[in-house]
């Protein structure tokens, strides 16, 4: 049985008249077992496969050698299916059906291994119809509550407009949840973030065709490892407050605020999927009417339910305060994750900046977002940065837009962009 | 209290002996919840506890009326419940009560008050408060443990030294350095090893003797005597940076309103230069009011005069029982601001109902712990 717990860092006291109580929430989970065996229902798997025609050479040959790799970390019993996209989408395991999963044992696994042996690049993509053609899929095993796919692609989705994919995400959220990946240089970030973030997922970017295996193989033994199907975050405020924003910063940067589900007239549910054994952090801002100095009260209650049942629980607490030395100071985590949120923003309007031809915009998104890397201490965005950007002065953000950049550090910078560290405790 | 009883009772939190009728550990400062059943009958009864209904906080939120969660907050507006130690009253005898508050703009109460007092009217009257020192840690916990190791040791220790007024009065003198003492030694039994700042805290008890009042202070926290008739005193002098001002001639207004005028010079705690109680008594020869205080309340009506007045103000409006009065004059400092925890320990004097027995001292007489009169 998986055990939560909701740890609170924040500096409670606010100065007269202050409004905005913001707390980190950091939720561990412990003793989550494996996918399907927490009696809660089945888990049921896909794998999708970008099978059109750009992925000829080594990138198809990665794919069927990365899709097998996958499907030996399935689980024996786990329900799954494998799809193979082009411009439509084609079912390519289990055969013979219109729309099916089977039971992972070793002959369908044998069997849907021959099936990925087969991938043949030909024809163009649209990434709707594979999400839609997922969820009818996954619609047809009812006891399969917990819900995951690995999506790979290699290019733009330029078989059917942005609106198509629109309505096919629209139909596929809440459905299951979808770590996707890019190949090569020839996809777009933002259009794939847009599946991935809807579908509770992670986006990154596999920069050679070799990598691929191991990448499937880890994210699905990761899947594999989550046996608490769907936990939400519930965010309780008090009557007259304002929940200002609700937010996963690590191990991503991830904005909930516009998921919340409604418990009660106080309390949102903010899904967050499916856990395995690790810690999440969360930002809550909350404003409150100001109250006298001297007062208390609770800013939140900061809960893990998963459905009706709440686990675990944090007390965000306001007090107001005439003491300075109390009210000026910043809490660290609640000042690094700020600083890293801002990060991931600026990493990405510079490059977007960058991309519209916007030099100006681009050096000063991209100076600051070297200044907020040096700040909170997150290297690995340095040396990423580093790659686009001439570094005159980290602590005045000073940069110069790099003359020739490689297309794949861009786009490694931009998909990193939302990987946050930890902050030091 | 140090009378043993038949079975000692613990903290539940803690482990430490606990007096039966307390509402906290002294030790620990946990809540104990519903008072223990009193002990034996005894000359001296320390304070009841508050009743146990205003003890524990209801399903109701005090501010909204929504309900409160098992956290403590309210499931509607997020108040937090009324904590016990933010609020207490005591009264071991109809004549003597006192109302401990935490003020509005402080987030605990530092103060504490520890009562003790024989039924029949103005026999005997053991009134300690302590006002811990907000800018230390766990003054909280220790101002309460000094008070009650005062208040204990002075309804034990009942001393009339050779039977003369002046010997009696030295030996509720003595009695008084001894309290300070235990005091002390509780509030350094409750500061953390290697705290950055030590828990302190002041130190007043008014002890009434028959027609004596002897008072022993530390500190800012004051005793005055109110007689219904007559000239109002301050009977302490305080221990502060403002007390020193005004006895170099600066206006008392002038200095106790200053920038430093909260500063004392004088406390007890780890960092305690001198805790040596200053020492006064006075002759209780006419009806009136023993008013015991943290400077919560004297803060906004200090002058004696002026302190009479507004305690016949508001006995005009809740009558002249100690306990309502106590809690109407806490809840004025409130309405004034309530920029400090608020302590007001009140005793009744009627010598006309009072037996006579006791020795009689000159009126208001500074007196050193060894007997010696100063003045």
């Amino acid at each position: 049985m998986a055990t939560f717990s909701a740890d609170v860092y924040q500096n409670e006291f606010l100065p007269d008249g202050g409004t905005d109580v913001h707390a980190i929430v950091t939720i561990v989970c412990s003793g989550a077992g494996a996918v399907g065996q927490t009696g809660a229902g089945d888990a049921a798997e896909l794998v999708i496969v970008d099978t059109s025609g750009s992925m000829d050479g080594q990138n198809i040959v990665a794919a069927r050698t990365a899709a097998a790799a996958a499907l030996d970390q399935v689980n024996d019993g786990v329900w799954f299916a494998v799809i193979a996209g082009s411009h439509e989408a084609k079912l390519a395991y289990p055969y013979g059906r219109e729309l099916g999963m089977v039971r992972m044992d070793p002959q369908t696994r044998a069997q849907a291994k021959a099936a990925v042996a087969g991938f043949q690049a030909d024809g163009g993509t649209a990434m709707g119809t594979w999400l839609t053609l997922a969820t009818r899929v996954l619609a047809s095993v009812p006891s399969a509550v917990q819900r995951h796919a690995i999506l790979l692609t290699d290019g733009i989705n330029q078989h059917e407009t942005p609106e198509q994919l629109t309505a096919a995400i629209e139909g596929a959220r809440g459905h299951f949840q979808a770590d996707c990946r890019g190949v090569g240089a020839a996809w777009q970030v933002a259009e794939v973030r847009r599946i991935a973030t809807a579908l509770l997922g992670t986006v990154d970017l596999i920069a050679r065709p070799e990598d691929m295996a191991a990448d499937f193989e880890g994210i699905m033994r990761q899947a594999m490892g989550r046996g608490v199907a769907d936990a939400a975050i519930r965010v309780w405020a008090p009557q007259g407050s304002q929940v200002l924003f609700v937010r996963q910063v690590a191990p991503t940067v991830e904005d909930l605020t516009s998921r919340r589900q409604e418990v009660n007239p106080l309390t949102g549910a903010y899904p967050t999927g499916s856990w395995g054994d690790e810690s999440r952090d969360y930002h809550v801002a909350v404003r409150l009417p100001a109250k006298v100095i001297g007062q208390e009260q609770l800013a939140a209650r900061v809960q893990v339910a998963i459905g009706d049942e709440v686990l675990a629980q944090g007390l965000v607490k306001a007090m107001w305060s005439n003491d300075d030395t109390l009210t000026a100071r910043i809490d660290p985590a609640v000042a690094h994750y700020t600083g890293q949120t801002e990060l991931a923003e600026v990493i990405q309007d510079g490059l977007a900046a960058k991309a519209a031809g916007d030099t100006d915009t681009a050096t000063a998104k991209l100076g600051r977002a070297v200044q907020l890397a040096a700040e909170t201490g997150n290297e690995e965005a340095t040396t990423r940065l580093r790659k686009i950007v001439e570094i005159e002065d980290a602590d005045t953000g000073t940069v110069r837009l790099k003359r020739s950049v490689d297309k794949l550090d861009e786009m490694a910078l931009d998909t990193a962009s939302t990987k946050t560290t930890r902050v030091k405790k | 209290m140090t009378v043993a009883t038949e079975a000692d009772p613990t903290c539940p939190s803690c482990g430490g002996h606990v007096t039966p009728g307390e509402r906290f550990c002294e030790a620990c400062g946990a809540d104990l919840g519903e008072p223990a059943p009193a002990p034996p009958a005894t000359p001296m009864v320390p304070a009841a506890a508050t009743p146990p209904a205003a003890a524990t906080p209801t399903g109701a939120c005090r501010s909204c009326g929504g309900e409160v969660a098992d956290d403590g907050y309210c499931t509607r507006c997020g108040t937090a419940a009324a904590k016990p130690r933010d609020h207490f009253t005591e009264q071991p005898a109809p004549w003597v009560a006192a109302v401990c508050d935490r003020g509005i703009r402080h987030h605990r109460n530092e103060d504490a008050v520890a009562l003790a007092a024989a039924p029949p009217p103005a026999a005997r009257a053991v009134l300690v408060v302590c006002d811990g020192v907000s800018t230390s840690t766990d003054s909280d916990v220790a101002s309460l443990a000094a008070a009650r190791a005062a208040r204990d040791v002075l309804a034990t220790s009942q001393p009339r030294g050779l039977g003369t007024a002046a010997s009696s009065v030295a030996a509720t003198a003595k009695a008084l350095s001894n309290a300070v003492d235990a005091a002390n030694d509780a509030v350094i039994a409750n500061t953390a090893p290697g705290a950055g700042s030590p828990a302190s805290c002041t130190f007043v008890a008014a002890v009434v003797d028959g027609p004596v009042l002897v008072v022993g202070w530390v500190g800012d926290s004051r005793a005055y005597w109110l007689p219904d008739a007559g000239g109002a005193l301050l009977l302490t002098t305080d221990d502060s940076f403002a007390a020193e001002q005004i006895a170099a001639g600066i206006d008392r207004a002038v200095a106790e309103n200053g920038p430093h005028a909260h500063a004392i010079t004088r406390w007890l705690g780890t960092d305690a230069p001198d805790h040596t109680p200053r020492t006064v008594s006075v002759d209780l020869d006419t009806p009136g009011w023993v008013l015991v205080c943290s400077d919560g309340l004297w803060n906004y009506c200090s002058a004696p005069q002026d302190l009479a007045g507004l305690l016949g103000a508001t006995m005009d409006t809740v009558g002249a029982q100690p306990l309502p009065l106590a809690a109407a004059l806490v809840e004025w400092a409130n309405a004034q601001g309530g920029r400090d925890n608020i302590t007001v320990a009140l005793a009744r004097i009627d010598p006309t109902t009072t037996a006579t027995a006791g020795p009689s001292a000159d009126h208001r007489e500074e007196v050193s712990p060894d007997g010696n009169v100063l003045s």
